[in-house]
Parts: C-alpha cells; sequence; structure tokens
C-alpha cells in the first residue's frame, strides 16, 4: 500500500479561501471597505492572558491541553494541522507516506536549526522520538504505543517501524510527540528541559514565572519565511477567568484565550473588545460503568440518552454556545458523521419505555458523581431534574475532578460520572481512551463486541476518505451503544482587542500564534 | 523576665509549631480523597502511567515517611521543587512573598490611618448621629465579602475611571510607583474588614477607659479631653490594641488569598490556593513553613513592643 501525503500546494486554508473570496464576485455583495485586506504588520508584543499555569514545557512531561498555548510557540511539529479543521499538513516533515501499513516515512525539511543553534535533522527526530517513548519521567509513551522503532534512513529521513497499522499516526506527531527538542538542551540540562525549552519554533523561550507570566521573542531565524509578524509575547497567566475577561477590557491584555461560554456573555457587554465562541474538542458528557447493573444493558443506556434534552442543557450550561451532541466529535471535524451526531432525539416517552423493558418500570437509581465547582454543579442539577422526569434518581456525589477520578474509575464505585473528557489529536485515540478494554476512562472494563474492529478499522487505511468511513461506522456503533452521555461539545471562546488580527480559533482549543499580528 | 528571656522563649517555640503545622497540613492534604498521582498524570493519563508516578515521585510511601524526608530536606535549607511545574519552591516564595507582603502592609496603614481615628471619633462622641453613623458603616465593613468590594472597586475606579491598573502586579524594588498603584485597589479592598474592626475595637475600648474613675478624677482636676484622650486614654488601650493588630496582620495575610485572585495578583495567597486545589505539597508546604515562620516573628515583635508600653508585661 503506497499512500502519498498531501502536498503543500494542494491545501487551501481559510485565510486563502477568505482571500479568494474577497478578490472574487463576493466581495461586491459585501461593504468593499471591510474586505480591503490589510498587509500583515510587523513587530509588536502580544500580551495574552491565559487560565492556566502549564505543568512542564517540555512535550514529554507536560500533562495538560493548555500547556500547548506555550508548546506551539516554541516548538514545531513533525506535522502541522488546519486549526479549524485538524486536516494535517507539512511541518517540520514536508511530507509523510505509509510504504506499507506499518511502515511511515518522514521526508524532513532542511536548513533548520534549533534556538541554541544546532541543526534540525533526522537525527534529532530519532533522539526525540525514543526518548517521548522510553523516557521514565515520559508521560506521553502511550502515544507511541503503535510504534516499534525509528530509524535514520538519510540526513533528512526517519523511517517509523509499527507494531500494528496506525494510521492514526501522522495525526499524534502534530501533538505532544511530533514536537521536537533541541538534544543538545536536553543533554546539557541533564535530560530535565521542563522549564528551559529549545526548539524550532517562532518563538524562543526567555523566561517563566510559575503561575505569573511566560515571556517569549521571536526567532530571528525561523525557517518559515517572513513569519513570525509579532516581536514576542507576554502570556500572563490569570486564573480567574472573569479576571482574565476584565485585563482585556481593562486594555492591560489584548487577548484572552481558553475562556467559557459565561465569559462571552460578559464580553459582549464591552464595546471595545471582541469576543468570540468556536467549536472545541473538549466533550461534556458522562461516563457510563457499563460493565455491571443497571449500565450493562442497552435499553438503560439509550434511555439515559433519550431522557436528557441536549439544547436545554447547552442553552442554560453554556450560554447557547456549545454543539448538542450524542457524538464525542464536534459536526466540523474531518472525522464526525453527521447522520448520527443527533442520533438521540429528547424523547421522555421512549426513555420511559425502555426502562420498562429493561425492568425497572419503576424508575431506578444512580449512584453518579459530579464536580462540585458552581458550574459543574448547575448543569448537574439540569441533567438529574431531565432524568427524574423519566423515573431516574441520581444520587450525586459532588468532589473536586481528582477526586471524583479516584472513585469512579479507580475504586469502581457508583454507575455513571458526569464529566468533561479532553481532546485527543487523532480521533482513534479519543475512542480508546474512553471506550477501550484497558482505558482508565472506561470504568467497567468491558469492551463490547464489534468495537475492536471498527476502532482497528479506523487504523487500517491511511487514505483520509476511507478513514472517514471507519469513523462513521464507529461512531455510529458508539453511539447507538449509548457508550456515553454526551450532551454537548465545549465551545472554546476567547476575547480580544480589535486590533490583534489573524488570530484562528483552533478545534484543538489551542492557539497557534505564527502567524497573529497587531494592528498598529 | 527580661527582653531576652522573652524572645528566648519565643524563638524555642519556632521548632515545635513549626513541626506541627506542617506536619497538620501535610495530614490534611493526604487525608483528602484523590491521588496526586491522578493530578500528575494529567488530562491523558493511563493507569499504567498513574502507577509509575506514584512510584517516581513516592507516593507508595507512608505518610510519615513522606513527611520526614520533606522535614529532613528543609532542616537542610532546601524546600524542594513543585511536583506541578518543577520550579524551585524557594524561587516561588520569593517571587511571590513580596506581593502578598506589599497589599498586606498596605491594607494595614490604610487600615490603621483610617480605622483608628474612626474608633477614636466615636468613642468621644458616644451616643450622637456621628457616632451610630460609624458604627453602622463598622459593621457593613465587618459582612461586607471583601471580593464583591473588590470587584466594584474594578468596575468604578479601573474599567471607568481608568484610576487604577485592574489586574496585575509590579516588583516594588523596580518600579515603587508603579507597585504602589497595582497594589491600592487590592489594599482598598482587603483593609475594609479590618478597618470596621479597628474601628469598633478602639471604640469599645477606649469608652471603657474614659468612663473609668481615674478618668472622672483627672477631669476633676481640670485636665483638658486633648489631653485625656492623647497622654491617659490611648496610652491605656494601646496594649489591647496592640493585641489587635498582630491578629488583624494574620487576618490579612489569610484575606489576600482572595484578593490576589480577584485581581490576578501573582502572590503567595494565590499560590497556596491554586497548589492546594492540584495537591501540590512541597509548594503548600513551603509556603505554610514560610507563613509560620512570619507569624511568629509578628508575634514577637507584638511581644516586644508590648513590653515596651506596658514594662509589667515582662515582669510577669
Amino acid at each position: 500500500m503506497k499512500v502519498k501525503s498531501q502536498q503543500p500546494t494542494t491545501w487551501l486554508d481559510r485565510r486563502e479561501l477568505i482571500k479568494a473570496t474577497a478578490a472574487g464576485a463576493g466581495a461586491l455583495a459585501l461593504p468593499g471597505a471591510t474586505f480591503a485586506e490589510e498587509a500583515p504588520r510587523k513587530g509588536g508584543r502580544l500580551r495574552l492572558a491565559m487560565p492556566y499555569n502549564p505543568a512542564a514545557l517540555d512535550p514529554m512531561t507536560g500533562r495538560n491541553l493548555p500547556d500547548l498555548n506555550t508548546l506551539y510557540a516554541v516548538f514545531d511539529g513533525l506535522i502541522d494541522f488546519v486549526p479549524e479543521t485538524l486536516e494535517l499538513k507539512p511541518g517540520l516533515a514536508k511530507s509523510w507516506t505509509f510504504t506499507e501499513a506499518t511502515t511511515l516515512v518522514l521526508e524532513l525539511v532542511e536548513n533548520v536549526s534549533f534556538h541554541d543553534g544546532t541543526p534540525f535533522n533526522a537525527e534529532a527526530v530519532k533522539f526525540n522520538l525514543d526518548r517521548y517513548k522510553t523516557d521514565a519521567r515520559s508521560n506521553v509513551k502511550a502515544d507511541l504505543d503503535s510504534v516499534a522503532g525509528v530509524e535514520v534512513t538519510g540526513k533528512n529521513q526517519v523511517t517509523i517501524k509499527l507494531v500494528r497499522a496506525n494510521a492514526g499516526l501522522p495525526s499524534i506527531l502534530t501533538n505532544r510527540v511530533g514536537l521536537i527538542v533541541s538534544p543538545k538542551s536536553i543533554q546539557d540540562k541533564g535530560g530535565n528541559v521542563d522549564r528551559t525549552p529549545v526548539g524550532t519554533g517562532p518563538f524562543k523561550f526567555v523566561s517563566w514565572q510559575d503561575n505569573n507570566n511566560i515571556i517569549l521573542s521571536r526567532n530571528e531565524n525561523y525557517w518559515r519565511p517572513g513569519l513570525p509578524y509579532l516581536d514576542g509575547i507576554d502570556m500572563r497567566i490569570i486564573n480567574e477567568l472573569n479576571t482574565a475577561v476584565r485585563a482585556v477590557v481593562a486594555g492591560e491584555a489584548d487577548i484572552a484565550v481558553n475562556m467559557q461560554a459565561p465569559q462571552k456573555a460578559i464580553a459582549d457587554r464591552s464595546p471595545n473588545v471582541v469576543a468570540k465562541a468556536a467549536p472545541g474538542l473538549v466533550l461534556y458528557g458522562a461516563f457510563l460503568n457499563y460493565g455491571r447493573p443497571p449500565l450493562d444493558d442497552v435499553r438503560v443506556r439509550q434511555a439515559l440518552n433519550y431522557a436528557i434534552d441536549r439544547d436545554e442543557i447547552n442553552k442554560i450550561a453554556a450560554v447557547g454556545l456549545g454543539q448538542p451532541s450524542a457524538a464525542i466529535l464536534p459536526k466540523e471535524h474531518w472525522a464526525c458523521d453527521p447522520a448520527t451526531q443527533n442520533f438521540y432525539k429528547y424523547d421522555p416517552d421512549k426513555a420511559k419505555k425502555l426502562l420498562a423493558e429493561a425492568g425497572h418500570a419503576n424508575g431506578l437509581e444512580l449512584e453518579t458523581f459530579g464536580w462540585a465547582d458552581q458550574q459543574a454543579m448547575q448543569r448537574q442539577e439540569i441533567i438529574i431534574s431531565q432524568l427524574a422526569k423519566v423515573g431516574i434518581r441520581v444520587k450525586l456525589t459532588a468532589l473536586a475532578p481528582q477526586q471524583a477520578v479516584q472513585a469512579f474509575l479507580i475504586e469502581k464505585k457508583g454507575a455513571m460520572s458526569i464529566s468533561p473528557s479532553s481532546a485527543y489529536p487523532d480521533p482513534s485515540q479519543a475512542y480508546e481512551a474512553l471506550f477501550g478494554k484497558t482505558a482508565l476512562r472506561n470504568a467497567g472494563g468491558v469492551e463490547l463486541p464489534g468495537f475492536r474492529e471498527l476502532l482497528d478499522a479506523t487504523m487500517a487505511e491511511s487514505d483520509q476518505s476511507k478513514r472517514k468511513e471507519a469513523f462513521a461506522k464507529l461512531q455510529k456503533f458508539v453511539v447507538e451503544q449509548g457508550l456515553q452521555l454526551v450532551q454537548y461539545i465545549s465551545p472554546a471562546v476567547h476575547v480580544a482587542s480589535p486590533k490583534v488580527m489573524n488570530y484562528r480559533d483552533s478545534l484543538l482549543s489551542v492557539p497557534k500564534l505564527t502567524d497573529v499580528w497587531l494592528k498598529a | 523576665m527580661g527582653f531576652g528571656t522573652l524572645i528566648g522563649r519565643r524563638l524555642l517555640q519556632i521548632l515545635p509549631i513549626v513541626v506541627f503545622a506542617t506536619f497538620v497540613v501535610f495530614s490534611l492534604l493526604h487525608l483528602v480523597p484523590g491521588d496526586p498521582a491522578i493530578a500528575l498524570a494529567g488530562d491523558y493519563a493511563t493507569k499504567e502511567r498513574i502507577e509509575e508516578i506514584r512510584k517516581l515521585y513516592g507516593f507508595d510511601r507512608p505518610l510519615v515517611v513522606q513527611y520526614a524526608v520533606w522535614l529532613w530536606q528543609v532542616l537542610k535549607g532546601d524546600l524542594g521543587i513543585s511536583l506541578l511545574s518543577s520550579a524551585s519552591v524557594l524561587d516561588l516564595i520569593m517571587q511571590r512573598m513580596p506581593n502578598t507582603i506589599l497589599i498586606a502592609a498596605y491594607a494595614f496603614v490604610i487600615a490603621t490611618l483610617v480605622g483608628v481615628p474612626l474608633g477614636i471619633l466615636a468613642a468621644t462622641k458616644v451616643g450622637s448621629r456621628l457616632d451610630a453613623f460609624i458604627t453602622s458603616i463598622a459593621s457593613l465593613g465587618v459582612a461586607l465579602p471583601s471580593f464583591w468590594l473588590a470587584i466594584l472597586l474594578v468596575i468604578w475606579l479601573a474599567l471607568d475611571l481608568h484610576l487604577f491598573p485592574a489586574t496585575g502586579a509590579r516588583v516594588f524594588s523596580d518600579d515603587p510607583l508603579g507597585a504602589l498603584k497595582h497594589a491600592t485597589l487590592p489594599a482598598m479592598a482587603l483593609s475594609a474588614a479590618v478597618i470596621a474592626e479597628l474601628a469598633r475595637q478602639v471604640r469599645s475600648a477606649l469608652i471603657e477607659v474614659l468612663g473609668s474613675q481615674y478618668v472622672r478624677t483627672l477631669r476633676a482636676k481640670g485636665l483638658g479631653p486633648v489631653s485625656i484622650l492623647w497622654k491617659h486614654g490611648l496610652r491605656n488601650i494601646s496594649v489591647t490594641l496592640l493585641t489587635l493588630v498582630g491578629l488583624l496582620v494574620n487576618r490579612l495575610l489569610s484575606g489576600a488569598v482572595v484578593i490576589e485572585a480577584v485581581f490576578a495578583i501573582p502572590g503567595a495567597g494565590n499560590l497556596v490556593a491554586y497548589s492546594a486545589l492540584n495537591k501540590d505539597f512541597p509548594v503548600v508546604q513551603g509556603v505554610v513553613f514560610v507563613f509560620v515562620l512570619m507569624i511568629i516573628a509578628i508575634n514577637l515583635a507584638v511581644d516586644i513592643i508590648g513590653a515596651l508600653l506596658d514594662p509589667r508585661a515582662v515582669q510577669e
């Protein structure tokens, strides 16, 4: 099997699309002035507020999604992606080819150096991938569990041998394990570069004061010509979301990222800032323990799914900015099949009927865990009241997130845990992490017959359209079986001053700041 | 007993208090269910990774052993590194503490300058409308949540009038004026409850003194009201006031936790709250350790000044 990856020339992103439209007839329909696109201006420092302190600035030891806000500025991925759809495009690897199902060959860009002046090459890639896979401190070993070994097959060519077919690997290489750290910096620091990241990315790391700020400056020798536009980025870590919004309103920050739905409502009241909500990959759902009664009965799980009114939950808990969904992916994602995304229409009568068929004509009680913060409580209360209407009595224990994980996933208590779930670079990882037999998030430890074959099929073929078909089948199976009680896909909200240009919301909810610029 | 004994006795208390306080905090953090390894494994945790982390960081060892290891390191002068971000705990505290001390000290100055005169005014005009007004303002000050007041101040003085910054802090030694400007709103919000408390306490202590028999004698002797107030009244309540001030300083430090969150101030309160939520033991322990030292130092200062004001305290 030989499938060639997309070439740079065939790839068209939204920005270029807008340019093309603006040049064409579309521009006539709109006021001319708005489309006189300005040329990007070089210079200025972006003051960015974000709520989370990174755990580490080493891609290997960091552990939460928002770490990537900084990582993507300092490091380049082997493979890049279109923010709005997560479709792949060339990064440090200018092309990637599956020469057979278990062999992936990467052709690397040439004449690129790390911020410390050392050259980026195939040796550096092998060094990093080996480190991600084997280092004792690595938090990302699971991302490379399909990799058998990495070989340098040319100065700028790397061949990755797999233990099994994994067409998701190129997507995975857009994330942590695809970010290439200067091997010299790692050796100089005795292996620990948690606080001293050296990459090839558009910005160089200057300093990091915990839970206060991260300072980055322009990489003058960046390999993509003309980029980045900004002189640097001053990231301020402001844990309290409303405080971050106030910083933008007061002109003390240019943009606040990783905000939530309520912050859009707050920012909308200020005329001098722009607030936008875009689809993300974080889903609000409930994990179900279907390894034992009562949720081992598909009818009960389906009843749960019919009993919740996703539109109402979205309206109240996410100010209507989320995307009601029964599937784990938003409709914008290439692997989402809209046909089954809203498989369950709100139907309390059907829910009651299914419960009766399953022998729970008088309803049933579900021991449930949830989160104790105010927003989670609000969401949980809506769900509880909706389920009560069909006779499902939720006995909720609200805890701190880690405690809920401990009780439900590790100690295996309860039947259900209402909790958001994070984003994964390749959807096959998300399905594995949520429903795989040994996955932490699969509390019951049961894999339904048929699931594995459908999941394997998504990784067997590297052709995107074939993968899309395979994911459609997998999504249908998971939704019909009611393996999750997804309510809605969370919106990713940012609040910015109008002088921030070219900021693109990413499905991954993590900004890429390479081509952001500031209006004078 | 002289000053030397007083100071010596306080210093001897440090070790047991530090051990007791840090051990209680350490145990509390461990007794609350939830495994720190889960936080450390992050959003993408696998079972294997959680198990590995437990071993890597020694969470699988008995609680007492973990505590003893920490204490031994501290005695060697090493506060360790943050579990969450690998930053040196000592560096973190050194970066953060000045911001907390600045807003607490600033709030303390405001509270003293406003609260004490208000109390005196109320006490000298007992039963008047002014007294009633000050007393009700003081009750309100005690009752208002500081974070609510903080948000009102931000909306009014920062977002509408642009007089002060809404968020952040500056390092005092780099930019003293900027630092004070940034600290003004937080200090105002933080001082409200303390002003109220000071005014109420000064008022009631002073009323008691001014109503006592010897003051009546002084009046009979023909001494003027100003002289009575300054030479006798205030001097007599000074020890009470000092003890109160010691307690209020401790309250200012703890109140900073909430205020720092509202104003996005990178202070020690913010640090300890964030670290406790994320079970970052070394940081929480380190901050508690430093807070304990600070509070002991404040109490020592209060004792010494108290002894100067009232030599009987030392003789006892």
